[in-house]
């Protein structure tokens, strides 16, 4: 029997029992992800027209309206800069996850030696601990004694800070957040280039086509759908970054690496005020939601539209 | 109706009131949770061996410990209450006093156990574990901070003795500091803990009440850092940062390794200090007063404790009072505390009880520890307002951007002191 979806409720009894079971198997995740992520996100919201320190019940919250959205935004010193070091994390982390990705990925398909050796490296650092690679490239890049520091002064460079400068510390985050995820989006690249259909070069290469061409005019758009899939995936986990900058700086040297969840963790769990942090919240939620719709529609796949 | 008649159904009511009672506490089964940050196994072993004694004289009774690390445990306390499941006892950093009582969290000890407090630690002690004219819980550890110094590098640089002022502490820094031809710090004068608010803020307060400065006014309405005494205390940064005294490359976390001249800080560091294998604890270890600024006449410090404190929905309140006040009290004529015991053996603390200090007087004459024994005698206690976690956060941050040459001494108090006097008349407003 041919399943469609009915414009009405079924009339006849199998259908209705099918149409039913449908039903109670969707509502279950449909009621796990209303009570453990809907509830919580509409929760935080009305927490964020009140002040709250966790210590009184939740009944006694006094309301306060848009006070915390207007603290955030007009008095907070740090919220601003948080802002703007989290927005340049991911341009910066997505740009190079997404360029590098996709170059590793070609390089990954093609026919080299220990291509799986490779690939197996390539991902090792995805599935480590992020803790673990923040100690360890907390002790690489010390200026006295680590690693990157001795190989600069072997080369005749000068020593530099960076974890402990301000002005390197955000982009030496980017550098650990990349060699974490570079293998998640090669991966994902290397999938997408195998689905483009081996005929499409076949034919570029009998009508004269060179690499470069059949790389501009056949892999980049056929790829659209995936690089999509990156620079939103990676956008929105980079502008939630939290547990690398928690490990390394913890937001220093003076707020030069804070990040937006930090902050917000700061907020709520350092000097109890929780309203304030889900005002934050909702703030980045509302840009995550912006971003990701423009990226969706600018990057939507056109191949049929074309 | 004949007489044993009566004296039967007078006896029947009897057994039945007598039936209907509820167990007393000492034979029904009673569980503290307790929650500190003591979770090292060594801590754990004397924790344990601390519940097992007290399980011994009352076997109704049992522990559960939870412990998680200090930068835990403000979220730990809050995410439990949230939850629902907060402890029966917690041991908690006295600085939280203000939040926790305003929020009516704690439990109001009962007289006997103020009254021992009162009678048994010094005034500071007292005024440490009190807010809103009210104690409320037993004073465990006291902490002060003291200039701790590597007598090797000095005496290396060509110095015998620490120094006493600002001025000796910016040469003596400067001298002690060694960069190799690849510009690597080898070793530095004087450094600070950063990225923990304590670190940072613990010394910058003893060096500013060292130059005859306060950090709140008298009546806790507004901050004083931002005087010409505090403007002074971090311009001694800049200084430092200048002459190269300090380097911000090396941690202050980094003194048991050797290659720091100098730090302020507090007497637990003691048991670390003895661990180290690049410092000799008994011949390299200095202490000295914190140096007195060029505002100030005589050297001062901050101090701060712990406490035991019963949470208000405990199921068992009295319980959780009555092991605290056993736990804090001398053992027999002439004996310390189990209490006393820990701090001592594991930390190397200063206990908050006079009898206990007493009773280790000969430990106390430890070229560590004596000094900061005496230090108590004039340490100022941190102050215990609401709204002062979040402006030592502040002050923190700003102390770091200073550290890490973004601004200057005039910028930071420019911008925290207003900050900081805003937090307090929120907090203020709301506790009315």
């Amino acid at each position: 029997m041919h399943l469609t979806m009915p414009r009405s409720w079924p009339k006849t009894g199998l259908m209705r029992r099918r149409m039913f079971w449908a039903y109670a198997f969707v509502a279950i995740p449909v009621l796990w992800l209303v009570v453990f992520s809907l509830g919580p996100i509409l929760f935080s919201g009305w927490v964020s027209l009140h002040q709250w320190n966790m210590l009184t019940p939740v009944r006694d919250m006094p309301y306060v309206g848009l006070e915390n959205y207007e603290y955030i935004f007009t008095r907070d010193r740090v919220f601003p800069l948080a802002l703007k070091n989290t927005f340049k994390f991911a341009i910066g982390g997505v740009s190079i996850n997404v360029v590098l990705g996709l170059a590793f990925a070609l390089l990954l398909n093609s026919k080299i030696k220990g291509r799986t050796v490779w690939r197996v490296l390539y991902f090792l650092p995805v599935i480590t601990s992020p803790i673990a690679l923040a100690v360890i490239f907390a002790f690489m890049f010390n200026r006295n004694y680590g690693l990157l520091n001795s190989l600069l002064v072997m080369v005749g460079l000068p020593r530099q800070g960076f974890l402990n400068d301000p002005n390197q510390a955000l982009y030496v985050l980017i550098a650990i957040a990349v060699y974490q995820y570079l293998g998640y989006y090669i991966v994902i690249y290397l999938a997408g280039l195998q689905g483009i259909p081996q005929d499409y070069y076949d034919a570029a290469r009998v009508d004269g086509a060179n690499s470069w061409q059949a790389f501009w005019h056949i892999t980049l758009p056929l790829l659209r759908p995936v690089t999509l899939f990156v620079i939103v995936t990676n956008s929105i986990g980079a502008l939630q970054v939290f547990d690398l900058v928690f490990a390394t700086t913890g937001g220093a040297p003076a707020n030069s690496t804070m990040t937006i969840v930090l902050h917000m963790y700061n907020t709520a769990f350092k000097f109890s005020r929780m309203g304030r942090a889900s005002a934050m919240a909702f703030t980045l939620f509302a840009i995550i939601l912006f971003i990701t719709i423009v990226q969706l529609r600018l990057l939507r796949d056109r191949t049929y539209e074309d | 109706m004949n007489a044993k008649r009566v004296i039967s159904v007078f006896s029947l009511l009897a057994i039945l009131i007598v039936g209907a009672v509820p167990l007393t506490s000492a034979q029904e089964p009673i569980k503290l949770t307790v929650l500190t940050h003591w979770g090292e196994e060594r801590l754990l072993n004397a924790q344990q061996a601390v519940f097992d004694e007290y399980t011994a004289l009352h076997p109704n009774v049992t522990f559960e410990l939870i412990t998680v690390p200090f930068e835990e445990l403000y979220t730990k306390i809050i995410t439990l209450r949230t939850a629902g499941e907060s402890p029966d006892i917690y041991h908690l950093y006295n600085l939280w006093l203000p939040e926790f009582v305003t929020s009516g969290m704690l439990s109001t000890p009962p007289d006997e156990l103020v009254d021992a407090v009162v009678a048994n630690t010094s005034p500071g002690i007292v005024e440490g574990t009190t807010f809103a004219d009210q104690i409320w819980g037993y004073p465990t550890e006291v902490n002060t901070y003291l200039l701790l110094y590597n007598k090797r590098l000095l005496e290396e640089a060509g110095y015998s003795e620490p120094p006493s002022n600002w001025d000796e502490l910016v040469e003596i820094a400067s001298a002690i500091t060694q960069v190799d031809d690849t510009g690597a710090v080898k070793q530095v004068g004087f450094a600070v803990i950063t990225g923990w608010d304590s670190g940072v803020v613990h010394p910058f307060a003893s060096l500013l009440f060292s130059n005859g400065g306060d950090y709140l006014s008298d009546d806790y309405m507004t901050v004083a850092f931002d005087s010409e005494a505090g403007l002074e205390t971090l311009q001694l940064y800049e200084r430092l940062l200048e002459t190269r005294g300090m380097d911000m490359s090396i941690s202050g976390w980094d003194f048991p390794t050797g290659n720091i001249g100098m730090i302020i800080m507090a007497n637990w560091w003691r048991a670390t200090l003895m661990a180290s294998e690049n410092i000799d604890y008994e011949t390299e270890v200095g202490v000295a007063p914190i140096p007195v600024g060029p505002s100030g006449t005589e050297t001062s410090t901050l101090s701060y404790n712990w406490l035991w404190a019963v949470d208000q929905g405990s199921e068992y309140p009295e319980e959780a009072w009555e092991f605290i006040l056993w736990l804090n009290s001398p053992r027999g004529e002439g004996q310390s505390s189990p209490m006393g015991d820990i701090l001592v053996h594991e930390f190397g603390a200063i206990p908050s009880n006079i009898f206990d200090q007493e009773v280790y007087a000969d430990l106390y004459s430890d070229h560590f520890l004596a000094p900061f024994v005496a230090s108590t005698a004039y340490a100022r206690p941190e102050p215990l307002v609401g709204g002062s976690q979040e402006i030592k956060t502040l002050l923190q941050t700003e102390i770091e951007a200073l550290l890490s040459g973004m601004t200057d001494a005039q910028s930071v108090l420019d911008y925290v002191a207003p900050e900081a006097n805003a937090i307090l008349e929120e907090f203020r407003m709301a506790a009315e």
